[in-house]
């Protein structure tokens, strides 16, 4: 029992990793209809950007410049790493999909793929094969609660990951701007007649889901502190299944597969030898597709990519 | 027997009845209208009869066979062709294409001959391209087989869709508002052209059109529909005469 | 002036230009090493050169002079000269069946890529995986072009067939310590070789069925998953199946695939594949690309059209795993995964969707792009991806989009301009 209570408290931790970043790729799906392929690179520079603002900090605090409590180094490190990131986010946007706004859906996925390689890429070049590590903003402290332990870091990743879904699900549902985006996802040409351009709710949408990605990086900094370029990318794999599982244009869907995801990728761990983890995982996936086609809030809609 | 027969047909959306209790009779080179105000259900009776959806109650059946439960291509190899209101043409394909891709039921070369290019597939695509060309020549489009349907005006895309539901060798052909937007001129002319259909090909047709004039010259004989329900149903004169007929196109106080 | 040469090179036919080629190729093994050795270049620059010019930029006049003395102006003047004859044969042939036609320029075809690559192992081994590519790649684009889904699954797919393909020649022709002796004798290995690849090709087409049986129940972007899904299944089971080697992978695969049968199942590919994409039951894919509800009011049946296509396409990516199984004598899972099919997918997309020239295209640059950009090292993932997205920028389905491949067009007979005459 308390096995099991441990590995539920490892899958909240490590669903909310794949919840945060399923969240950002299913705003750019939902709203925009586009495979942001770029969304797990995303997730590692927003990492690479908390660790220098975070080490910065630091170092600041050590030298004695300006002497910061660590929650509040911690704090600044999230509001400044979400902002980077979602400068870079709406910098991916304009690059490579504005262009190819009316073009096919898929080749703007191409540009997102090719977006990610450069990412990687330009990370190796720029900071070289050697893994950096996350500097320790928070002292792990652990619990025990009835056999099941569980560090203050844990919890903390997960309640500030439901924050931000909280928070984001309050934005668009109840915000101007959020609800620009909800009737842009229900249909692309009314929006401009709303006054409203589509230019500034994709980059809205990019800046949003890149400083989820962000965050996303940091408290994976934090759980994982051991980055390296590639890391994002078979989470962004990961998140684009979320993503789709949780259908179409619902916010609540996608962070429910997120977490589903990584509940099922520990618990099969749990149970069976971790080799299998992948296969069983991913053919659990396969059978809920089959028994529910359209994800589990999406509505069914037929949409072929253009050609 | 009527070549189409539709008995009691009734259809649901959810809680919301789209259609109720609707029959029809077709006999082959018979031209019948269906007209009505928008949202009554027109389009949705095509779609049930040519097997879009499934009716909820009722029965099809079409030359002596029920259609009841066979998708949509099963129903439209066993001759019910269609056009649609949209126009829904591939947009990547020649003119010639589209129609020779209607004759997809009527091949029987099969997967081998398709991978290997045998000879038997040469012999039935050579048939069928002439076939097509017979097609767009009764449509006075023949000039235009090779070029590309995206460039074609609205009226000639229109003629294709025409030609592409000919190609299947239907023997009831459902037409669903063929002429929208089109000019006078493009109208009269397209009137001819159905005329001509129906004599050299001898099929029956079913037409959902919003102009009157057009359906009271075309047509043998003209249901009204209303919410899913028919309300009046005869011969032209009978429905233009009909105060139910013109309540419901033009409000009650045009009655009195 | 450059309008009448070019006008002039209008009527070169295609077997002209071949025995051009041809003679370019036998020219570098004859005097290819002295000539190096007089432009003081380290040795034969073996991808047109590129590998020498990065790694050493001073050299690049000896490496340019080089290609004009051997591939240029040979090729050139070889081909105008001949061009009569080669028209009058041209000409000759076309008026027969076309296959023997067909049959010649392919021949030719084969003997100057037989001749290029015999100068270096490196050559011949990127040549083979080229050609495997244009396999991957063509039939890649069956479903992501012709039919306007988006698969993730050919990575699987060709993990399917190479090991399947391994499978059936380690169990039958080699001693193996996986599978114990040979069951056969060696010899008959390449000639039932062929059977292996279609063997994989099949086990990988029925692999596609547990993708396509949920995914074309409904519309929308499922395939998408699905197949991402069914990558990292197959690559997982794979990795979790100790007889066939598990993570390590499965070595030592008899040496089946030389040049000439890769190049042999290349060129049945892409007939047969083309074939079928001009077909109608080929063309009811575009049909239902472009407006299903259309198709099916049209006869087609849509559904036995999707599952057909995405099989075959399966087929091919089976068969062209069960080649590059053989060609590096040694697969393992990690091969087959996200990263391959990111290749690929760049493949299609660079190339052209729907249609056969653009594979071919997209798979022979980057192929060749990828092995020549090589000395860039990290740069090589800069430079490739930066193209992509200037070319999805500029001509969002690829270069060559939408373009039949016709053979005819291709060898017929060149004929001058009648104001020439």
């Amino acid at each position: 029992m308390t096995y099991f209570l441990q590995n539920v408290v490892n899958a909240l931790q490590w669903g909310s990793f794949y919840a945060l970043i399923a969240l950002g790729y299913s705003m750019v799906y939902s709203i925009l209809m586009l495979f942001n392929f770029a969304h797990g690179d995303i997730f590692m520079v927003g990492s690479y950007i908390g660790f220098g603002v975070a080490a910065a900090l630091v170092a600041l605090s050590a030298a004695g410049v300006v002497v910061l409590p660590s929650w509040l180094i911690f704090t600044l490190t999230i509001l400044v790493t979400m902002i980077l990131t979602a400068m870079l986010g709406m910098a991916v946007e304009r690059v490579g999909y504005r262009p190819l706004r009316d073009a096919p859906r898929a080749s703007a996925a191409i540009t997102g793929l090719m977006i990610g390689i450069i990412l990687e890429t330009g990370n190796l070049a720029i900071l070289g094969a050697r893994r950096v590590r996350f500097p320790d903003l928070i002292e792990s402290v652990t619990y025990e609660i009835g056999g099941v332990y569980v560090t203050n870091k844990k919890i903390m990743i997960v309640v500030v990951s439901l924050l931000f879904m909280v928070a984001m699900q309050y934005f668009v549902s109840k915000t101007k701007w959020g609800m620009a985006m909800r009737a842009m996802a229900y249909d692309y040409l009314v929006v401009p007649l709303m006054g409203v351009s589509i230019n500034s709710i994709a980059r809205l949408t990019f800046a949003i889901g890149s400083a989820l990605a962000a965050v996303a990086g940091i408290l994976y900094g934090i759980a994982y502190p051991v980055l390296d370029p590639y890391m994002g990318v078979l989470f962004g794999w990961k998140a684009f299944v979320a993503a789709i599982l949780g259908g179409r244009g619902s916010i609540m869907g996608a962070t429910l597969a997120g977490f589903l995801l990584g509940f099922i990728e520990i618990f099969v761990a749990m149970v069976f030898p971790s080799t299998l983890r992948d296969l069983i995982a991913y053919s659990i996936i396969l059978l809920i597709l089959v028994f529910r086609p359209h994800g589990f809030f999406g509505e069914p809609y037929s949409a072929k990519l253009r050609l | 027997m009527p070549l189409l027969e539709v008995k009691k047909m009734t259809h649901y959306f959810g809680g919301l009845r789209a259609v109720n209790d609707y029959s029809l009779k077709i006999d082959a080179g018979e031209v019948r209208g269906l007209i009505g105000p928008n949202g009554a259900g027109k389009t949705t009776i095509f779609n049930l009869i040519t097997g879009i959806y499934t009716p909820t109650e009722g029965n099809v059946i079409l030359d002596g066979e029920s259609t009841i439960g066979l998708r949509p291509h099963q129903v439209a190899a066993r001759g019910l062709g269609r056009t649609f209101q949209e126009l829904r043409l591939w947009r990547h394909m020649s003119v010639l294409e589209h129609v020779m891709m209607a004759r997809y039921s009527k091949l029987s070369y099969g997967l081998i001959g398709a991978f290997l290019g045998t000879s038997k597939r040469l012999k039935e695509e050579e048939e069928s391209r002439q076939i097509a060309m017979k097609m767009l020549d009764m449509l006075e489009i023949k000039h235009l087989a090779g070029d590309s349907i995206a460039n074609l005006p609205y009226g000639a895309q229109r003629r294709v869709e025409m030609a592409r539901a000919l190609a299947t060798e239907p023997k009831v052909l459902f037409l669903d508002e063929p002429t929208v937007g089109m000019t006078p001129e493009e109208l009269n002319q397209m009137m001819d052209i159905f005329r001509r259909v129906r004599d050299e090909l001898g099929l029956a047709i079913f037409l959902i059109e919003h102009r009157l004039k057009m359906v009271m010259e075309l047509c043998d004989r003209i249901q009204t529909l209303v919410f899913g329900e028919v309300i009046a149903e005869g011969v032209p004169e009978e429905i233009q005469n009909n105060p139910k007929v013109i309540e419901a196109y033009l409000g009650k106080e045009a009655v009195t | 002036m450059m309008r009448n040469m070019l006008n002039r090179f209008a009527e070169v036919p295609l077997a002209a230009w071949l025995i051009g080629a041809l003679c370019a190729v036998y020219l570098e093994q004859w005097v290819g090493d002295p000539l190096t050795e007089l432009l003081l270049l380290p040795k034969i620059p073996v991808l047109f050169g590129c590998l020498i010019v990065l790694k050493t930029p001073k050299l690049i006049p000896s490496t340019v002079v080089f290609l004009i003395l051997i591939y240029a102006v040979p090729i050139c003047v070889i081909a105008y000269a001949v061009r009569k004859p080669a028209n009058m044969i041209a000409a000759k042939l076309f008026s027969g069946p076309i296959w023997i036609s067909a049959i010649l320029h392919l021949g030719l075809l084969y003997l100057i890529l037989h001749i290029w690559s015999d100068i270096s192992a490196y050559r011949e081994l990127t040549l083979k995986f080229t050609l495997i590519a244009i396999i991957v790649t063509l039939s890649l684009n069956l479903i992501n072009g012709y039919m306007g889904e988006f698969s993730c699954s050919h990575p699987g797919f060709m993990a399917l067939g190479a090991y399947g393909a391994s499978v059936f020649s380690l169990v039958l022709f080699a001693d193996d310590k996986n599978f114990g002796e040979a069951l056969l004798p060696g010899i008959l290995g390449p000639f039932m070789f062929p059977l292996g690849l279609i063997f994989g090709g099949f086990i990988s087409a029925i692999g596609a069925l547990v993708v396509a049986i949920p995914s074309f129940r409904t519309r929308g972007d499922y395939l998408a998953i699905i197949s991402l899904a069914f990558t990292f299944i197959v690559k997982s089971l794979i990795e979790n199946l100790e007889f066939i080697g598990g993570p390590r992978g499965l070595g030592s695969q008899p040496d089946f695939s030389n040049l000439l049968v890769v190049f042999i199942w290349t060129v049945l590919c892409v007939w047969i594949i083309n074939n079928y994409v001009q077909s109608v039951y080929g063309k009811a894919t575009n049909a239902v690309r472009d407006d299903e509800i259309a198709a099916d009011a049209m006869t087609v049946d849509t559904r036995k059209t999707k599952m057909v296509t995405f099989m075959f396409a399966a087929f091919w990516a089976g068969v062209a795993g069960g080649l590059f199984a053989h060609v590096l004598r040694f697969v393992n899972p990690s091969t087959f995964g996200i990263q391959k099919l990111a290749e690929v997918l760049a493949m299609v997309y660079f190339g052209g969707l729907n249609s056969v020239y653009g594979s071919i295209v997209g798979a022979v640059s980057l192929s060749l792009l990828g092995e020549a950009l090589r000395p860039l090292e990290l740069f090589k993932w800069i430079i490739i991806p930066l193209l992509l997205i200037l070319v999805m920028i500029y001509r969002p389905t690829g270069l060559i989009a939408f373009k039949e491949f016709n053979i005819r067009n291709l060898i017929q007979p060149k004929h001058i301009p009648e104001d020439e005459v």
